[in-house]
């Protein structure tokens, strides 16, 4: 029995439910020996308009179960992008989308009209966990209008799909979620990295250069799958669940808890083969569940 | 690069505290080059692969020298022959060695020792006289085991050998390779502008997807000391902005 694993994402068909989280598959030419065979899709380092240095080192630290980090969106800028990248990504057979990256909600819709249309770019996971430079640094995704602002900013300029990542740095994840989905997204991503801070004892100070940085790893886990599925619950759209997956019953608890696909990122850095072996014991689960398809997973809560 | 199922072969004491581990990985023992490193994982090992230097080479099996600075290198040095590694290699860019030069000098400080087997062996392969120069700060903490034409011992204390540093005692030579302490690089820097040097790093995925072993550099920005890395021309890291000490005692 070969087991129908596709997901509809809006419009999109993906043959896979597994995409490579951005920032951690790099533009994706990186990694020989990954077998891309099993990606739904990719994201795409995040990036800006202009090229970033990113920030000093110390970069990483590893915290039980986890790591924080801190690379500041080092990255080439979006000429350098569509130049070096989006030609291979044009030949592949699975959609890159593109994590994208501003200091204003202009800037988001610029950056988006740039990439509308380059072959290669099969749409756009916007992160809106960037400050909001014009109304003093705060978070767009910790506030319900700036999220929504930028989600239609970058709207306006493209037809292609249009993913919002949201933070997990939230009260109530619902509200930002509905408030994105009425300003035009086609799906959410669900979750970024958690803000975390570790101290070096014998330096007395942040391990990180930065002093904080962004908590990922399997120690998010569970925090990542109540908040997809409190997202999820929240919105008509797709939901795409992140978070600390490991494992295929990770992913399998993300697609449970009523999200339509999932993106595995730090288990990458562990395991250059981790997302195909995702996949393949998806399928596993699904077979030895005696379920063809994907979308005969039973989901919680059932469905009408 | 090849991910290896290892089996651990062979384990040595060479200085105080300070192990020779080898571990049957046939493709990468065929094909590193010396400065490269291999990333390892393990069964219930902490979530990061730990990166180590390749320190020997030869027929189906590697070997890496390490001693117990965190978590990670502790559980290291609990295992058994038999035990299994994920290995991960080669990585990164080794010291790239071309005929010509007719004297290396191989400078290393402590756990530094790691790159230079192999790179003494590739140095005399292509005809250069190597001197090895080998520091740590007494005689106990030394790596016992040596290659070269001539060796030269430095000792903090003046336990044995030269008293004071590798790079202090060091004779100048058509080649200059140097692996050890930030700190110490920092001075070889200054002295052999030219030299080669392997440098330390946290490090994440070891591939070039996390940019987290970012290395600042003299002209401007960072890159991968998993990738362009880790062996770099002197001059051109810049050595303010590098962290000169790791510290590992809290990682888990």
């Amino acid at each position: 029995m070969t087991c129908d694993l596709s997901v509809a994402i809006g419009a999109l068909t993906l043959r896979g439910p597994v995409l490579a989280a951005s920032g951690t598959f790099g533009y994706g030419t990186e990694v020989s020996l990954l077998e891309r065979r099993a990606l739904g899709g990719m994201v795409s380092k995040g990036i800006f308009l202009r090229p970033r240095e990113g920030t000093p080192p110390p970069r990483i630290a590893e915290t039980p179960s986890g790591m924080l980090n801190a690379i500041g969106l080092q990255g080439p800028g979006v000429e350098a992008l569509i130049r070096d990248y989006a030609p291979k990504w044009a030949e592949w057979d699975f959609p890159v989308f593109v994590n994208i990256n501003a200091e204003s909600a202009a800037e988001y819709g610029e950056l988006a009209a740039r990439l509308d249309g380059v072959p290669g770019v099969a749409g756009f996971e916007i992160n809106i966990s960037c400050p909001n430079v014009e109304q003093g640094g705060l978070y767009f995704g910790n506030d319900p209008r700036a999220a929504a602002a930028v989600t239609e900013s970058v709207r306006k300029r493209t037809r292609l799909p249009v993913w919002v990542k949201l933070t997990p740095m939230v009260s109530d994840i619902g509200v930002i979620a509905r408030a994105v989905e009425a300003a035009g997204a086609d799906a959410l991503c669900a979750i970024n990295t958690f803000v975390g801070m570790s101290i070096d004892l014998n330096a007395y100070k942040p391990r990180l250069s930065f002093r904080t940085g962004g908590l990922s790893g399997p120690a998010i886990r569970p925090l990542a799958v109540h908040l997809a599925h409190q997202a999820a619950r929240a919105v008509r759209i797709p939901v795409i669940g992140i978070g600390g997956i490991t494992r295929s019953e990770d992913a399998l608890e993300f697609l449970v808890a009523g999200c339509a696909a999932v993106q595995v990122g730090t288990a990458t850095f562990v395991n250059p083969c981790a997302i195909a072996e995702v996949h393949d014991g998806i399928a596993t689960f699904l077979e030895a569940k005696g379920l063809s398809s994907l979308a005969d997973l039973p989901r919680y809560p059932p469905r009408d | 690069m090849f991910l290896v199922d290892a089996a651990i072969t062979g384990r040595r004491q060479v200085a105080r505290d300070t192990f020779v581990i080898a571990m049957h990985a046939p493709e990468i023992a065929a094909t590193v080059r010396a400065g490269q490193f291999v990333n390892l994982g393990w069964a219930s090992g902490p979530l990061l692969r730990r990166p180590f230097s390749v320190y020997g080479a030869e027929g189906e099996h590697i070997e890496i020298v390490l001693k117990a600075v965190g978590v990670g290198t502790a559980q290291l040095l609990l295992m058994t022959l038999g035990d299994r590694l994920s290995c991960l290699g080669p990585l990164g860019h080794g010291f790239g060695l071309l005929a010509g030069p007719q004297s290396a000098v191989l400078v290393s400080g402590g756990l530094g020792v790691a790159p230079m087997p192999l790179a003494a062996r590739e140095a005399a392969s292509l005809g250069m006289r190597v001197i090895w120069v080998h520091g740590a700060r007494s005689s106990d903490e030394l790596c016992s085991e040596s290659e070269g034409n001539q060796v030269i011992w430095a000792t903090d204390d003046g336990s044995r050998g030269f008293a004071g540093t590798a790079v202090a005692a060091a004779p100048d030579a058509d080649l200059v390779l140097a692996c050890g302490p930030n700190r110490m690089l920092a001075a070889v820097a200054v002295r052999w502008p030219d030299a080669l040097v392997a440098i330390e790093t946290y490090m994440g995925c070891g591939t070039g997807v996390c940019l987290g072993c970012a290395v600042p550099l003299e002209r401007g920005g960072y890159d991968r000391a998993c990738k362009e890395g880790p062996v770099y021309r002197a001059a051109d890291i810049d050595w303010a902005s590098l962290p000169p000490h790791l510290s590992y005692a809290v990682t888990a």
